[in-house]
């Protein structure tokens, strides 16, 4: 099985600046990947390279069996779907349906498989109520809603995100991970670099650490979380319900709401 | 050529044009475009070819619209004019950083809103290239095709332009917000941080260039 | 006494029919701090732009009812570039400009811009050209131009938005020890995990509305927050209030050790 993403021995620099150093890494369709590290670590750089925006300067890159390097972006959109940062600022159609329709329909999606696509989208995302509203109609947090709509669209292999929770309240948030599981269960890989860690937990299983730009740390996302003193040598914090669950030793250090929940009922009835 | 009073910078970027437009067409227009470009030339070593190829790229579709409006009659002329305006202008923003001027214009008591539309206007630009380039890598992820015939540059443009435009309007709206916030209003005068130093010689020589102008003009008219 | 009360205020802004504020009342005394909270859209940043003399002032709109504040109001909106000045090339001079504005004397505003970067802890930045900062460094420079310009009431729009964990802790040490030196503020956010042990108090917004109001410690542990369309609460009284443990819900990790030892 052609793995959906395969990161090997990328090395990249801005002018004389370096960002990535042998970075090397695969990940398998289903997989929840959150791509960790401190500002300036090189997170978002990977993210254009494995979209195609850059080449990588030595090393490959394969998203399923297309090399980066030989297909543009508008190729690769065919395979990977993306949400960079400030994706609220990115939508231009007339309607949030039309802006979502954007992506397959570019990548030569028929109208029809196309309509039933958004159509799905909106609805995982809440935005059927608002699918024919102008997105600038809309308050920011909704139309980063909508970006991720156009992604999800798209049907991709490999689904990259820059910061999806960034900016979203509770009930924005619990759609976000939805939609995000239900990609993952269709079998797509997701990628995603976030701070908010108490999301990752939640969404994501493994973890990828950036330091200086080389990739540190390639763990179980559980597994990272609950060792503060790593975390922290990352420049990271560990989320209150990690901290909650060492602290309180509960059986299997659970980091997610629900096995958290459970291992503190039974911890404290006792 | 930086070490000058901003105003000086201003009046000699304005002199041109004025005197491109006073001036009699194609002799006029032929010396200022050079003396436009002698002073683009002047800047410091690594702006000289950004500032020349910026402003090169943006005169020649002027021509080219001037062309396909008039034909060749008095092309040349308006040409040259023009292209006099599109050198100073280039020239001036490479050799005035916003700042500079603002604090100029507050020492002299220019009112703050006046100064503050000035420098706002000139440093929006850089904000804006840098989130156009972000724009740009968003749609091309999503399939946007960039390379190609006029009509899919013309596609590309719209899913550009119109987000490039309705953000930086927002941000607009935000930053008043944010400036307020901080002061920036009518009715206080504003300490001066750093007031650009002026020399008597300066302040002659703008208003020797104002008097020419004025001057050239009334003869031209008479 | 003090140093900020809205009364009974509503506020619509100009071309809409849907009101942005109904009937707030909101009094922030000097040294404490209040937190907003609410789903999006519930009205925090309009209250914060009302109490800041911004709408309607500078946004339009309608407003009834009363604001007061004694003295200086000044707003921290998340994105730090919208905020830059863009009239400086050092960070020095960047907070300064606040200062200057005010037509403050030359020594006034250094000493206050000097202060200003200590209690934020930028002053190794202080020769840089903002433009080069992260979004972190930047928003702690934007808050130390709008503490020099020494503010009685500080309002901050969801300040860590847009920063790293780690910047966001340090906003939120900074908000601690500007409470202590008397100031009041004001800060919506929705990083509830931040507010215990920083906040005072908390309102609870709802469709324009004080849906709750109260000491933070009390209203953090209601389990409404866990209603579908509530804002929650810390994550630590969410697992609480998901093992239908008894109430009050513990807010930290600290307060469960304690509970269930």
């Amino acid at each position: 099985m052609i793995a959906a993403l395969r990161v090997a021995g990328v090395w990249f620099a801005y002018g004389g600046r370096p960002a990535l150093e042998d970075v090397g890494f695969t990940l398998t369709a289903g997989e929840r990947v959150a791509l960790l590290g401190r500002n300036g670590a090189g997170k978002s750089t990977l993210m254009r390279l494995v979209t195609g925006l850059l080449p990588p300067a030595r090393g490959s890159i394969h998203v399923g069996d297309e090399d980066t390097r030989v297909a543009g972006p508008a190729r690769l959109a065919r395979r990977v779907g993306s949400m960079f940062q400030h994706a609220d600022q990115q939508l231009f159609a007339r309607t949030v349906r039309e802006d979502v329709a954007f992506g397959p329909r570019a990548i030569g999606v028929p109208s029809a498989e196309t309509a039933a696509r958004v159509e799905r989208a909106l609805q995982e995302l809440g935005l059927d109520a608002v699918a024919d509203h102008h997105p600038y109609d809309l308050p920011a947090p909704q139309r980063k809603l909508a970006a991720l709509a156009g992604a999800l669209a798209l049907e991709p292999a490999l689904l990259v995100l820059d910061e999806p929770t960034a900016g979203l309240d509770r009930r924005a948030k619990r759609l976000v991970g939805n939609a995000l599981s239900g990609c993952a269960e269709r079998g797509a890989a997701l990628l995603a670099i976030t701070h908010d860690l108490g999301f990752a937990a939640e969404a994501l299983t493994r973890a990828l650490v950036l330091e200086r730009g080389r990739l540190a740390l390639d763990a179980p996302l559980a597994r990272v979380l609950t060792d503060e003193a790593r975390l922290r040598g990352f420049g990271l914090v560990p989320p209150p319900l990690a901290r909650l669950s060492v602290a309180m030793a509960l059986p299997g250090t659970p980091v997610r709401a629900q096995e958290v929940a459970a291992g503190l009922a039974k911890r404290c009835r006792a | 050529m930086r070490r000058l009073h901003p105003f000086t910078l201003l009046a000699v970027a304005a002199a041109l044009p004025a005197a491109a437009w006073i001036a009699p067409p194609r002799t006029g227009g032929m010396a200022t475009v050079a003396a436009a470009l002698v002073l683009i030339v002047l800047l410091d070593g690594r702006q000289v070819f950004t500032v020349a190829r910026a402003a090169a790229f943006t005169a020649a579709p002027l021509w080219l619209f001037l062309f396909v409006l008039h034909g060749t009659t008095g092309l040349v002329e308006t040409g040259l004019r023009l292209t006099t305006v599109v050198a100073s202008s280039f020239w001036l923003v490479a050799v005035l950083p916003p700042p500079r001027l603002v604090e100029a214009m507050i020492a002299r008591g220019w009112p703050v809103s006046a100064a503050f539309l000035f420098s706002a206007t000139l440093s929006a630009v850089p904000a804006l290239r840098v989130r156009a380039g972000h724009l740009v890598d968003a749609q091309r992820a999503r399939g946007l095709r960039t390379r190609g015939g006029p009509l899919i540059r013309l596609r590309a443009l719209r899913a550009l332009a119109v987000p490039l435009v309705l953000s930086a309007l927002h941000e607009v709206d935000e930053r008043t917000l944010a400036l307020e916030t901080r002061g920036l209003g009518p009715g206080i005068k504003r300490t001066p941080l750093a007031p650009p130093p002026d020399s008597a010689m300066q302040r002659a020589v703008r208003w020797g260039i104002l008097v020419a102008c004025v001057a050239a003009l009334a003869w031209r008219i008479a | 006494m003090s140093v900020l009360a809205l009364d009974r205020v509503t506020f619509r802004y100009p071309a809409s029919t849907v009101r942005a504020l109904v009937n707030c009342s909101l009094e922030v005394d000097a040294g404490e701090i209040v937190a907003v909270i609410g789903a999006t859209g519930a009205g925090a940043s309009t209250l914060l732009l009302v109490a800041a003399d911004l709408a309607p002032r500078v946004v339009g709109g309608e407003l009834t009812g009363q604001v007061r504040c004694d003295g200086r109001a000044a707003l921290l909106l998340p994105t730090p570039w919208t905020q830059v000045s863009g009239m400086a090339s050092t960070v020095w001079d960047e907070v300064a400009f606040g200062p200057a504005n005010l037509g403050w004397p030359r020594e006034r505003i250094a000493t206050s811009v000097e202060r200003a970067l200590k209690r934020v802890d930028s002053g190794a930045l202080r020769d840089r050209d903002p433009a080069t900062l992260s979004g972190g460094e930047l928003q702690c420079v934007i808050l130390a131009g709008v503490l020099a310009m020494d503010p009685a009431v500080l309002l901050l729009d969801e300040p860590t938005a847009e920063l790293d964990p780690v910047g966001a802790e340090r906003v939120w040490q900074v908000l601690r020890d500007l409470a202590h030196e008397g100031a009041g503020v004001v800060v919506a956010t929705s990083d509830l995990d931040a507010l215990p042990g920083c906040a005072d108090r908390v309102v609870w917004l709802s469709q324009g509305r004080v849906h709750r109001c109260g000491l933070a410690a009390e209203l953090l542990a209601s389990p409404d927050l866990w209603e579908p369309d509530a804002p929650g609460s810390t994550a630590v009284a969410g697992v609480w209030h998901r093992a239908a443990l008894p109430a009050p819900a513990p807010l930290t990790v600290r307060d469960v050790v304690a509970r269930c030892r």
